[in-house]
């Protein structure tokens, strides 16, 4: 993509104590119109629209850490200011279509996504899912037009037990501290955008419990896709949307996309059960 | 009696999935709207009382008024109560 690979350029240099007079502290960030500031303790991103991300290294941070903080806040921050919509998701395509796995941290988005890759099933994004913002338009929902997504283009990431549990082949270790490992997805990966077929939002259930699909409607749908805190109020501030022209927004999606509860015990003996489950699932759902 | 009226500065609607969705702008509160519920909303036009709406929702569902009252007018102090009727 290539709108996010010119603007996630990273060059060291200096960086501003904060933004519009207000400063920004350690383990703080701020985004205000086209500028987003993040500071850690050893080292603080700094990105303008147009002018790509500057970085400035202020202690001994591990290289990994710092990937870490500008593949996650950065990234979901220059897709806002830029217009993309973001959605904490991981995603593969499906027919044509991409499906994406959203949830709690730990709920399993990436081991999922690994797993279908496993399957046969291309991989669209991991962790960050990215929604085109002209096909979020009025115009492009009275053209009947599909809300549409566009590929990412971060690494992937598991933690090792899951890479070893999916038959990812592990790689380089994200960072010392944070233990996860790059992954090269088994079944590739997409290069072109493609229309949002189906969000699943992953819950935990119990030990044993069999594998279940709960379809969601109405004001359910919208609730959920409220739920993503993060991307949400990074997106609110960049595009200075309220409630209202959120609502709209959410409610776009909704109409237009598949939407679904997606219960699994995390048990590793049922892991592939209710893979194959719900790969079987999306094959008839997305008509490949 | 006076007409019932929606307060359409306090929230925003749209219909997904056959189900009429309502948000509270003033805390972002969701309202979903099936059934029984949708035919009361769509019934208050500013123009109708109570009485006239019980009447709308009873021939709607092809029943008699006194059937419907007690959750037409259970449901119309609930959007009052929420702030998003007068009436």
């Amino acid at each position: 993509m290539e709108l996010m690979a010119r603007e996630m350029q990273v060059r060291p240099g200096p960086v501003p104590d904060g933004l519009d007079g207000a400063v920004v502290g350690p383990g703080q960030h701020l985004l205000i119109g086209d500028e987003f500031l993040l500071r850690e303790p050893d080292f603080a991103f700094h990105y303008r629209r147009g002018s790509g991300v500057t970085v400035a290294r202020t202690g001994a941070a591990e290289a990994g850490e710092e990937a870490l903080f500008l593949s996650g806040s950065v990234y979901a921050a220059v897709a806002c200011i830029n217009g993309l919509m973001p959605i904490h998701a991981s995603a593969v395509a499906v027919g044509g279509k991409v499906v994406a796995f959203t949830g709690q941290a730990g709920a399993g988005k990436s081991t999922l996504a690994a797993a279908l890759s496993q399957l046969g099933l291309p991989l669209f994004c991991d962790d960050t899912l990215l929604l085109a913002p002209g096909s979020l338009s009025a115009v492009a929902a009275s053209a009947g037009d599909a809300v549409t997504c566009l590929p990412g283009h971060k690494r992937m990431k598991l933690w090792p037990d899951a890479a070893e549990l999916t038959g990812s082949v592990a790689l380089d270790e994200v960072s010392a501290s944070y233990r996860k490992v790059y992954v090269t997805p088994g079944g590739g990966d997409v290069a072109k955008p493609l229309p949002l077929g189906a969000l699943l939002f992953l819950e935990v259930g119990q030990a044993g419990e069999e594998a279940r699909i709960v379809p969601l409607t109405g004001g359910e749908k919208i609730a959920r896709l409220d739920d993503d805190h993060y991307t949400r109020t990074m997106f609110d501030s960049a595009t200075r949307h309220g409630r209202h022209e959120r609502f709209v927004l959410q409610a776009r999606i909704a109409r237009e996309v598949t939407m679904a509860r997606f219960v699994r015990g995390l048990n590793r003996e049922q892991f592939w059960s209710s893979t194959h489950y719900l790969a079987e699932y999306l094959s008839a759902m997305c008509g490949s | 009696m006076k007409p019932v009226t929606k307060i359409p500065e306090r929230f925003v609607e749209t219909e997904v999935d056959q189900e009429l969705v309502l948000m509270r702008l003033a805390d972002g509160d969701f309202f979903s709207l099936e059934g029984t519920a949708r035919s009361i909303w769509l019934a208050i036009d500013g123009q109708r009382d109570r009485e006239r709406i019980i009447a709308a929702v009873a021939d709607e569902f092809a029943t008699q008024p006194d059937s419907v009252r007690a959750d037409v007018t259970a449901f119309l102090d609930e959007l009052g109560e929420a702030g998003l009727i007068v009436g």
